[in-house]
């Protein structure tokens, strides 16, 4: 029984916590900008990387060198707004859809020019897991689950309580009625894009830290990622955080059902499921 | 306007003849296609040198024809069947390549020996396509590989595992036709041998957790794993999270395991009992040539598939040079240079193969990776080898048959 949550929650359940960190930046992306980030795969991937700059570079350890990826991702984040998406806002909004696709690329291929296609590491050799009654876990698993609720925990209660977080709920309500009550869309856009690239970073770096750094980590999570967005409710962050622990574990615990190749369906599974059975989601978000 | 078109087509015209080009001498357009992105990544670098290195040999030796040189362009394939389809063509179709070394992926080669070189006629040379479903293609004879078909590394791996008292592993492959295929060959011939595979599961890449895998695997109670996948993608996260878990306690692996990035992601303490089996370049007079040649070039010779990569591109231009540049002619001037009869040519003996062919002497190349002696299939036999890690680096342990 203990060997079930050792081998299959466990996993499920950091990769989970993955997936949550980028879908909560997907479905805030989806709800008041209103379209799908493609690039927020490739956005994480850079986030890692810059950390794992950071690390080189001023001689960090990874989890301190993560808060200046953080930053730096959100810096980028907004500046790929400023030079890109601002241009096409009042375009069809497709049209921001398949320029996020050719922003994947680019950031991705940034990252090949500057770190090289090989996997790396944040650091070298393999960490046994510690005991705890049995259940067998790492620190740095610990550590990502922490900081998955931390920041989940952070970004709520900012969205409730603060004056920014009620702007930004009421844009993703109604722009344009949030607009005439006085909320600054511009500033409110500029804030989205800080807070999902700090998001990305810390998924991308909880990704890289928990196996390799590779060019297409994120690329390769994210379709998952947009799975659990859509399963949770688009728009909704609590939602976004259960959708991607039921896409971990869904994806862990299938290999228990069904042979291993069909591991990634499995999240497609889930959403074809809830698209046509509940089309707005656990937390019921937006309808797409 | 009309004046405006005349007179630009006037002044070419003028332009023309003034400069007076001499006409151009035959240059032979060969295309190399590696997985320079993708799951194969971190072979490309060497495998693109030691082909470029082959071809600059034979441009500084004479060329092709008269004053002709091989005129090659590099071409990512992905090491994905899709990209690899779309680089071949425009290497094909658009720039009119004659020859193609490449690409690196067996699921590539299928793709792309079926929907275009095949169809346009264009000899296709592989040094890394190893499946073992490559040898029955529908090709026309048109596909060759200076690299063994995975069939005999998994069965030779089988037989070594089985001779060093190993009777249960588990195994887990990359459900594509790299990792199936030599997953077939090896769990058949295992199995002939009176060993037991305790668990056999496909895989799928990129995943970013296998314990769920690694525990069904676990369960049959074998304390070896053989993993037939990439070293720089999930084989990697496959033997980290066996390791840390202790699923396992030793970890087999083929040639795609065979990648430095598991030594520095893992470390070489952690990995006392890591083997795999690779393609060897041959000890023999070819290999020590084209060792000592391209060593001085910068390149490394022990890289994996640096040897048949020169030999793919070296025997290109041989068979290019035998059918004087004429396309439809290269699959039947390959097969004779790659018969075994006629005077040895050596990795590098570019001018002295120059000669022999303009006499309509017979010869045959005598290659970096061994003999390559072409069987009716355009397959060659295998030179493998058992490597561990010491150091940063793969170290030979024995040879295998």
């Amino acid at each position: 029984m203990i060997e079930f949550f050792n081998f299959y929650v466990v996993p499920g359940i950091v990769t989970g916590s993955v997936y949550a960190l980028g879908a909560i930046g997907i479905t805030l992306i989806f709800g008041i900008l209103r379209f799908g980030h493609f690039a927020h795969g490739d956005l994480a991937t850079t986030g890692a990387y810059l950390a794992l700059g950071a690390t080189a570079l001023l001689g960090l350890t990874p989890w301190v060198a993560l808060p200046v990826a953080m930053i730096l991702t959100a810096l980028l984040a907004y500046g790929i707004h400023r030079l890109f998406y601002r241009h096409l806002e009042s375009r069809p909004k497709i049209l921001t859809v398949m320029a996020s696709l050719g922003i994947g690329m680019m950031l991705r291929s940034i990252v090949q020019v500057v770190w090289g296609v090989d996997p790396l590491a944040y650091g070298s050799g393999i960490a046994r897991a510690q005991s705890f009654g049995g259940l067998m876990l790492r620190p740095r698993e610990i550590a990502t689950l922490a900081l998955t609720l931390a920041l989940v925990a952070a970004l709520l209660a900012f969205l409730r309580y603060s004056k920014w977080g009620k702007a930004m709920r009421a844009m993703s309500d109604n722009p344009d009625l949030a607009r005439l009550c006085g909320v600054n869309n511009d500033q409110v856009t500029r804030l989205t894009w800080f807070i999902v690239g700090t998001l990305a970073a810390a998924s991308g770096f909880c990704l890289g830290i928990n196996t390799e750094l590779t060019t297409m980590m994120g690329w390769s999570a994210m379709l998952s990622m947009f799975a659990a967005a859509v399963l949770g409710g688009v728009g909704r962050v609590e939602g976004a955080v259960v959708g991607g622990l039921v896409i971990g574990l869904a994806e862990e615990l299938s290999v228990l059902l069904v042979p291993s190749p069909y591991k990634s369906a499995t999240a497609f599974v889930i959403l074809l499921a809830i698209l046509l059975l509940r089309p707005q989601g656990i937390f019921k978000g937006k309808v797409l | 306007m009309k004046k405006k078109i005349l007179a630009s087509l006037a002044a070419l015209t003028l332009g023309g003849m003034l400069t007076n080009v001499p006409v151009m001498a035959q240059n032979a357009k060969v295309a190399y296609l590696v997985g320079i992105t993708g799951p194969i990544a971190g072979l490309a670098p060497t495998m693109v040198q030691s082909m470029k290195f082959a071809a600059e040999q034979v441009n500084t030796q004479g060329g092709i024809g008269k004053g002709g040189k091989i005129d090659y362009s590099v071409y990512d394939s992905g090491c994905n069947p899709q990209l690899a389809t779309d680089a071949a063509t425009k290497a094909v179709n658009i720039n009119g390549a004659i020859g193609m070394v490449g690409p690196s992926c067996s699921g590539e080669v299928i793709a792309v020996a079926n929907s275009v070189t095949v169809p346009a006629g264009v000899l296709l040379i592989t040094s890394s396509g190893t499946s073992p479903k490559i040898s029955t293609l529908d090709d026309k004879d048109l596909v060759f590989r200076t690299v063994p078909s995975d069939d005999y590394q998994g069965r030779a791996l089988a037989r070594t595992l089985k001779a060093h008292g190993t009777d249960k592993v588990a195994m887990t492959y990359l459900n594509n036709d790299y990792g199936l295929g030599l997953a077939e060959a090896f769990s058949d011939e295992f199995k002939k041998l009176g060993g037991t595979i305790t668990a056999s599961r496909a895989h799928e890449d990129k995943k970013p957790s296998y314990r769920s895998d690694l525990a069904e695997l676990a369960k049959g109670g074998a304390d070896t794993l053989v993993i037939f996948a990439y070293g720089n993608s999930s084989g990697l996260t496959i033997v980290r999270q066996a390791m840390e878990n202790g699923f396992f306690k030793n970890f087999i692996g083929a040639d795609g395991m065979r990648d430095e990035s598991v030594i520095k992601a893992l470390g070489d303490e952690n990995l006392k009992n890591y083997l795999v089996s690779a393609p060897v370049g041959a000890t023999g007079a070819g290999f020590e040539k084209f060792s000592k040649e391209f060593k001085a070039a910068g390149g490394d010779p022990n890289g994996t598939f640096a040897a048949t990569s020169y030999d793919a591109s070296f025997l290109m231009a041989l068979a290019i040079e035998k059918a004087g540049g004429d396309k439809a002619k290269l699959s039947k001037a390959l097969r004779e240079v790659g018969s075994g009869q006629g005077e040895a040519i050596l990795p590098g003996e570019w001018a002295k193969a120059k000669q022999l062919i303009a006499e309509g002497k017979p010869l045959h190349y005598l290659g970096a990776s061994g003999d390559l002696h072409f069987d009716e299939h355009g397959d060659v036999a295998g030179n493998y080898a058992l490597y561990k890690v010491s150091g940063n680096a793969f170290v030979e342990v024995e040879k295998i048959k």
